[in-house]
This record gives C-alpha cells, structure tokens and sequence, in this order.
C-alpha cells in the first residue's frame, strides 16, 4: 500500500534542545498509527512536524509526496487547509460562535462556506440535535465530536489528532474512539494520533513508542 | 513643458497596450497598435495643417461620443445577458487575429489623434516637426515595449469582451477630456442639466404641478435642487460611471458553472471558490476603468488650459448716461484679445467685454450667456470659453445672439472709442442673463 506518511532523518532542534532525533517512519494510506512516550518525548513535535504547523532542522518529511520542507508559507498553508484536519484536545472551538458556525469556519478558510454540508458533517457524529449551540453550552464529548466534524469537513487524507481524548471521562473517550473507527472506514483517510492512554492506543493499527526524541518501540496491534 | 502636456495620454498608451497585447494576440498587438497610432499622429497632424480651424477636432469629439455610446450598449447588452450560459463574454473573448489587428490598430490611431490634439496650438495649424515626430516616435516605442510587461500581467487579470472594452473606451476618454475641443463629459453635463430643466419647466408648464400660491416657500426650495448647477454635474457622473458599474454588476452577477457533478463536499466547494475568485479578478478592468473614467471627469471640469482673463476694468458713464472706452487708450481693444470691463449704478452692475473680431469688428457683448450662469468667458486663442459649461465659441460668432454665445450689447464706434448706452447694457444683463441665489447677477 503507497505511504502517505515518509520520514527519513527528521529532526527538530530548538537551540541546544534536539525535540526529535532522526526519525525515519513511514505511515500507509488508511492506517491508524498511534504514538506514545512521556512529556516531552516528542510526540507533539512529530505532530506539529507531520501537519505542517512547524518546520523541521534536518531531514525530510513527504506527506501524500509532498516535501513540506520545501514549502513556502503559503505552500504550507495550502497544504494544511487541502491535505490535514488536526483534533486538539483543548478543542479550540470560537465560543461565541454556535456549533454548526465553528464547523462552517473551517469551511470559509478552506474555500466557500456550505450550511447543508456542514449540517451534514454534525449529523454524521451525532450532534444533528445541537447544531445551534455554543461551545459553552455543550459537553466535553460533545465539543470533541464538534472538533471531528470540523477536523473532518473539508476531507483531508490525513487526520492528526494530538491527545484528543485527554480530557474526556471514559463513556465519552469510547463514544469519541468509536466516531473516529466509523468515520476512518468510511472516508478511508489515516490517522496519526497521540496519547498517553494505553486504551485509547489500542483502538490504533500500530503503536510507536518515543523517548527523549527517539522512536523506541514499535507494535503493530491489527493487520491494516 | 510640452512633453508633460502628453504625459497623462502616454501613460494611458502605456497602459492600455500591455492589456490589449495580453488579452488579444500578443506580439502582433503591440505592432500594429504601435502603427496605428503613428498614423494616428500623423493623418491628425496633416489635418491640423491642411485643413486647420474646428474641422480636424470635430470627426475624433464624434468618434469619442460614438465609442462613448458604444460602451453603453456593450454594457446594457451585457447586463441583459448576465445569467445566460455562454454569454457574451465569453463569445468576445476570442477574437481572430484579423479582428484583434482592426481593434488594436483602430485603437492606436484614435490614441495617436488625441494625443497629438493636447500639442495642437490654440490658436490653430500644424503640430511641430520635432514635437510631432518624438510623440510619434514615443507612442510607437511605448507600445512595443509594452510586450515586455504584457508577458508579466497573469493570464487572469487579462480583461477580455467588454470589460476589455471598458478598459479602451475609458482610457481614450482621459486622452480625449485632456483637450478642451474632444472633451465630452462637459458637453453631456449641459446636455442632462438642460434635460431637467427642461423636463422640470415643461412639467410646471403643462400645469401639472399648481403655481406659487399653493406651496409653501419651503416646498419650492426643494423643486428649485432641480435648477441647481450640480444638477447637471451628477447627472453627467451618473452617466459617465453607469456603463462601467452595468458592466461590473454583470460580472458580478454571472452565473457560475455548476459543480453539482462533484460529489466530494469539500472538492465541490473548492471548484466553486476558484470560479468565485476568477469571477472577482475579473472586476478588476472594470474598476480600473472606473478610476481612469474619474480621471477623464477630472480633467474636464479643471482643465489645465491656462485662457487670456484680465480682471475687468471699472468703468464710469457720462452724463449723457454713455460708456466711452477708448481704443488705444490704456489698453489696447484692437489686439485681438478680450477686454473685460465692469459698470454699476445705483446697485446695479454688469460686466461685459470688448474684442476685435477676425472679421475687423468691434463687438461688445455682456461677460455672460442667457443660458448658463454668468460665470464669464475666457480666451483660449481663436476662441472663447463659457467657463460654466466649458463650450467654445469660434471667435468668428462673437458679437452674434443665440446659445451659449456672449449675449451682445449694442455698440458703436465714434473716432477713437468704442461708445455704448449704459442703462441699454444694465437692461440687457438684468433682462438676460441667468440670476441665481449663488450669483447674485455678477457671477464672480
């Protein structure tokens, strides 16, 4: 299966600090990759790295072919607005725009808005019944599934989600992990995620373990 | 200093070409645009030379009306088609090769008429040699470096059909307005506040509206907006902008390809974003057009034409109630130029003017027109100009009643000095000439 995901040597140093050590790791097209390690490990580097929200010092990185360290700015810009939806696990929902809004936002930034699309995308993760709410008047579960319909919406290959259960009870983390299987098999994209929760790993095709900026440890829990 | 007269005309050329060159066949554009306009500048020339007066100004000011009109169609016509599928827009956008070569070198010969009229000299004949070879030499330079820059303009910004002809018409309207005798904005002002008062008075007239006593005084403030002289300048703008803003509005309003085929929400939207953004890119000729269309208003309503005005000299009557100027006295009246004096009595004024026409004879004529407001007239060498509404008037016709001529005062000439009745002149300027609130009868 072709890789959507190619490393070879990456690294990131901030200062005398070296975040990620060369990696190399390749991801296929459609698989579920977990990575865990300790803070400060450098797994939100690879994160930041792998969705182009940050540059690395050596190395190259290919996502979908594309070497995102020769990317201008706008070129990265491009690249995550078509190619990468991110699920943080503080949200990052606008408060004071309803739920529906938070999901057309991503919309406008991506090209034009689309109410019905994105009435769509929040009826797929089973908030059809909230669309009028704010942030503030929803659940932790229900913000994170308001962040997977936006995450989702404009159909990127590659969905990173940087501890996206975090902060959820465990009903809410299973409702949200059962989302993200469902919708993977249906829109067949891959998943890059973080965590630190030996369960939620498990829901993942293969798990890499990173120290100190070093991939460790590598398991493979299904067949892709 | 006469190479900075053409520098806004050259600078339209400048423009104009690298646009043409881009939106119709490239190269072949830019040399026969640079052609055209050295036979432009040249068959104008020969004209100004061979033919001479009003005549060589009279076929272009009908071309610029006509390319005017044209516009205007184009753009109705556009606004009538907005929503249809392939419209016109796209029928235009792509000439042959002989219809771009006819447009890019009627465009160059009608640039290179206009320019070469901002050298004309005022007072009549032929452009010089060297003026007139180096503008010639410019234009056709100009236009053919301008394939360098054409090749840096993206593909999208290129105008095509009829914004691409906004673009022309309204860069040949700056050219055009630069020079008092081609300028037709002011013309079209006149013409829309003549329109109105017209229509207003006719209105009144035809007893539609009931007279004085029935309305309050207030009421008739407002009806009197309608005899103002802005009236004519924002009637005149709303024309002018019109075309263009129709223009723009049927881009606006064109409707997109469908997308509907695309069943991926996120491809779907992003076709349609770019067909949006390519549909706002291409508002940008008509906005550019809008802005050169205010430069042509500007020019026109402040010429940089420098007229012969000396401030009028009081004068006093004789006991026998005659006004006698002298002819060759502090002034002379016989140079050919205007002479402007003033008179009052007992509250009462009038300005007039005294000149020596080409024919040999003295006229005297009031500073003022029974149409216009009596703002007065300048000279620009065999002319004057009615500084309100900006006609020219062939100093062969001073001193004759009708239009926008001076109105003329009876006269007459007594051995050395120019004789004429006082109380005929007050009783012609107070029984002819425009008093307004603003003017007050004396106009400056």
């Amino acid at each position: 299966m072709a890789a959507i995901i190619e490393t070879s040597g990456l690294t990131r140093s901030y200062g005398d600090i070296c975040a990620l050590k060369p990696l190399d790791l390749c991801v296929p097209e459609g698989e579920w990759l977990t990575v865990m390690g300790h803070s400060g490990s450098g797994k939100s580097t690879l994160l930041n790295l792998l969705g182009g929200l940050d540059r690395p010092t050596g190395g190259s990185i290919q996502v979908r072919g594309t070497d995102l360290a020769s990317l201008s700015e706008d070129g990265l810009a491009r690249f995550r607005r078509d190619c990468v939806g991110i699920i943080f696990q503080q949200h990052h929902l606008i408060p004071y725009l309803t739920a529906l809004e938070n999901v057309m936002m991503s919309q406008y930034f991506h090209s034009v808005p689309d109410e019905a699309e994105a009435r769509h995308a929040l009826e797929r993760v089973g908030l059809g019944h909230r669309l009028k709410n704010r942030p503030g008047e929803l659940s932790g579960g229900e913000q994170q599934r308001v962040c997977i319909a936006r995450a989702i919406i404009n159909s990127p290959r590659l969905l990173l989600g940087d501890e996206p259960t975090g902060n959820l009870d465990h009903k809410s983390t299973t409702m949200v992990m059962e989302l993200l299987r469902e919708l993977r098999d249906e829109d067949r994209f891959s998943i890059v995620m973080v965590t630190h929760n030996q369960e939620v790993a498990a829901w993942g095709d293969r798990t890499i373990h990173m120290d100190d900026g070093c991939l460790v440890r590598e398991e493979r829990i299904k067949a892709c | 200093m006469t190479a900075l007269k053409v520098i806004p005309q050259l600078l339209c050329w400048a423009v104009l070409v690298p646009v043409m060159s881009r939106s119709l066949t490239g190269m072949a554009t830019a040399v026969t645009a640079a052609a055209g306009f050295v036979v432009g500048v040249a068959g104008e020339n020969l004209l100004l030379a061979y033919v001479g007066g009003e005549l060589p100004f009279r076929p272009l000011r009908g071309v610029c009306g006509v390319i005017f009109l044209l516009l205007w169609g184009a753009s109705v016509w556009a606004l009538y088609r907005r929503g249809s599928k392939g419209s016109d827009a796209e029928a235009v956008s792509s000439p042959g090769p002989l219809a771009a070569g006819l447009a890019a070198s009627a465009t160059g010969v009608l640039a290179g008429a206009l320019t070469l009229c901002r050298l004309a000299p005022l007072d009549g004949g032929a452009v010089r040699l060297v003026p007139y070879l180096s503008l010639a030499c410019a234009g056709a330079v100009l236009a053919l470096a301008a394939t360098f820059p054409a090749r840096y303009l993206p593909e999208r910004l290129a105008p095509r059909g009829i914004p691409l002809l906004a673009l022309v018409v309204s860069a040949l309207m700056v050219m055009a307005c630069s020079v008092q005798r081609l300028d037709i904005f002011s013309p079209l002002s006149m013409e829309v506040m003549k329109f109105i008062h017209d229509f207003v008075h006719q209105f009144f007239e035809s007893m539609l509206i009931p007279d004085h006593p029935f309305f309050r005084s207030d009421v008739w403030g407002y009806i009197g907006l309608l005899f103002s002289d802005k009236v004519g300048l924002w009637g005149g703008l709303a024309l002018w902008y019109l075309p263009v803003l129709f223009i723009a509005l049927a881009l606006r309003l064109e409707r997109l390809p469908s997308v509907a085929h695309i069943r991926q929400g996120a491809a779907r939207r992003k076709l349609l974003a770019s067909f949006i953004h390519e549909r706002r890119l291409r508002l940008v000729a008509p906005l550019f057009a809008l802005v050169l269309l205010t430069g042509a208003a500007y020019q026109s309503r402040f010429p940089a034409t420098e007229y012969w005005d000396p401030k009028p000299v009081e004068v006093t009557a004789t006991p026998a109630g005659q006004i006698v100027i002298p002819k060759k006295g502090e002034m002379d009246l016989e140079d050919g130029k205007l002479h402007k004096f003033s008179y009052s009595q007992g509250g009462r004024q009038a300005r007039f003017f005294v000149m020596l026409t080409p024919a040999g004879q003295l006229v005297t004529t009031l500073d003022a027109c029974a149409i216009c407001q009596p703002e007065g007239y300048g000279q620009a060498g065999n002319a004057v100009i009615c500084y309100y509404c900006k006609t020219l008037i062939p100093l062969e016709t001073v001193g004759k009643p009708g239009g926008c001529n001076p109105v003329p005062v009876p006269c007459s000439v007594k051995g050395d000095a120019v004789v004429i009745d006082a109380m005929t002149l007050l009783n012609t300027w107070e029984s002819t000439v425009q008093v307004t609130a603003h003017g007050k009868g004396m106009g400056k």
